[in-house]
């Protein structure tokens, strides 16, 4: 899934921020920080575009995260985005988080919703899946308004569909 | 050829120049009355030994000087006019036997041959034209044979190119007749696709604005929850 320099960064991230010792925080602000990259499309463009000059782009970066993340995940993000890595930037992430939840033995959900899911429902989720598919996973919720309603969860590659956009989509395919 | 002619009137030109030199000595003999008497009355005193006077009263005498008072027979000519027109008419009518005649003849048979020759040449000019002419009709036949056929074979080919353009011109209208069903069988089918999608979009779309008015947070939370349970009841 991930080409060999997506894991090595991946891994690099991982190494920094056990270093540094906020490896949960890291993986927070990480997410929240793709998440933001993948919606929004001028950031992506800007953060991407290698005609921009690095330090106009590092500025964005720093515009961005000051005061908002910490200071291991600003330095995180502007070295990706300093090598012009930018592009690949979610798959980093995505990578760099499997690879911090592999490393306590568990895989990652990537749980996407219209409304963020409350702890008591995060934990029986996880449990959910624990009993159905035998993974331990930690849940990462993205909040998605097309999902519409109801939740889709990813992990790895396998996908468990029960939005409302779902039902939507397989009654305009009734109607073909 | 002109001298024939000539040739013809030879004869007769010389009979006559004959026939006048010939009567000059006999016309001699037609003397004056008066020499007649001086020549008898001279011939009468010789016989009387010169007596003029004897030989005048001498009744012989006298007679034979009357004689020549008498006038000439109109019928009988002299006996010397007999003797050179006879002559004369044996040498001419020989001269034309030997000459005049075989002229004549050759004259006549040449004419004659060259008639003959030019009625020959008139018979052959005649075969030769009936055969020219008949070798005309014949090749006039040909030709009426000939424009026949091909007006036949025009006729035909129009007939042929006739029923190709009428075949052709079906088929085309077969093909746009079949082309126009199509056409219209598939614009019908589009339509109806399109009428099929309108209508489902906006059933969709009406759909999805009744799905989230209606979702509320208890609504949200109770999706999650009926989705959690599902997951977990699902033993993959």
């Amino acid at each position: 899934m991930a080409d060999a320099a997506v894991t090595g960064y991946a891994e690099a991230l991982f190494a920094v921020a056990s270093a540094e010792g906020d490896l949960s925080a890291v993986e927070d602000e990480l997410f929240s920080f793709a998440q933001a990259f993948r919606s929004n499309d001028e950031l992506r463009s800007t953060l991407a575009d290698g005609n921009v000059p690095a330090a106009r782009r590092l500025q964005v970066v720093d515009d961005l995260l000051d005061g908002r993340a910490s200071a291991t995940t600003s330095a995180l993000v502007a070295m990706v985005v300093a090598t012009g890595r930018a592009a690949e930037l979610p798959a980093i992430v995505d990578a760099f988080i499997e690879h911090s939840a592999a490393s306590r033995n568990k895989a990652v959900a990537t749980v996407r919703s219209a409304v963020a899911l409350t702890a008591d429902q995060s934990d029986r989720l996880a449990a959910a899946i624990r009993t159905s598919t035998g993974k331990d996973v930690e849940i990462r919720v993205v909040e998605d308004p097309s999902v519409l309603g109801g939740v889709v969860t990813e992990i790895g590659d396998d996908i468990i569909d029960g939005s409302v956009r779902r039902r939507l989509n397989q009654l305009r395919e009734s109607f073909r | 050829m002109h001298n024939r002619p000539i040739r013809l009137l030879a004869a007769p030109l010389l009979s006559l120049v004959v026939l006048v030199a010939l009567a000059g000595p006999a016309s001699a003999s037609g003397e004056s009355v008066g020499g007649c008497m001086a020549e008898r009355f001279a011939e009468a005193v010789e016989a009387a030994h010169g007596d003029i006077e004897h030989a005048a009263h001498d009744e012989a005498v006298q007679k034979q000087l009357e004689k020549c008072f008498e006038a000439p027979s109109p019928i009988l000519p002299e006996t010397n006019e007999i003797i050179w027109g006879g002559g004369a008419f044996l040498v001419l009518f020989v001269l034309m036997v030997k000459k005049g005649y075989p002229a004549v003849q050759g004259a006549m048979e040449a004419r004659a041959d060259r008639i003959r020759a030019d009625l020959d040449e008139a018979d052959q000019a005649k075969l030769d034209a009936q055969s020219v002419k008949s070798d005309y009709e014949a090749r006039l036949g040909d030709a009426r044979t000939e424009a026949s056929r091909m007006i036949d074979e025009a006729r035909g080919d129009a007939e042929k190119v006739r029923a190709d353009l009428i075949a052709r011109a079906e088929a085309d209208a077969a093909g746009i007749r079949e082309r126009a069903a199509a056409e219209s069988e598939a614009a019908k089918a589009q339509a109806i696709a399109d009428l099929r999608s309108e209508v489902a979009a906006i059933a969709l779309g009406a759909a999805e604005r009744v799905v989230q008015s209606s979702l509320d947070a208890d609504v949200h939370g109770n999706l999650i929850d009926a989705y959690i349970d599902e997951v977990a009841g699902a033993n993959g």
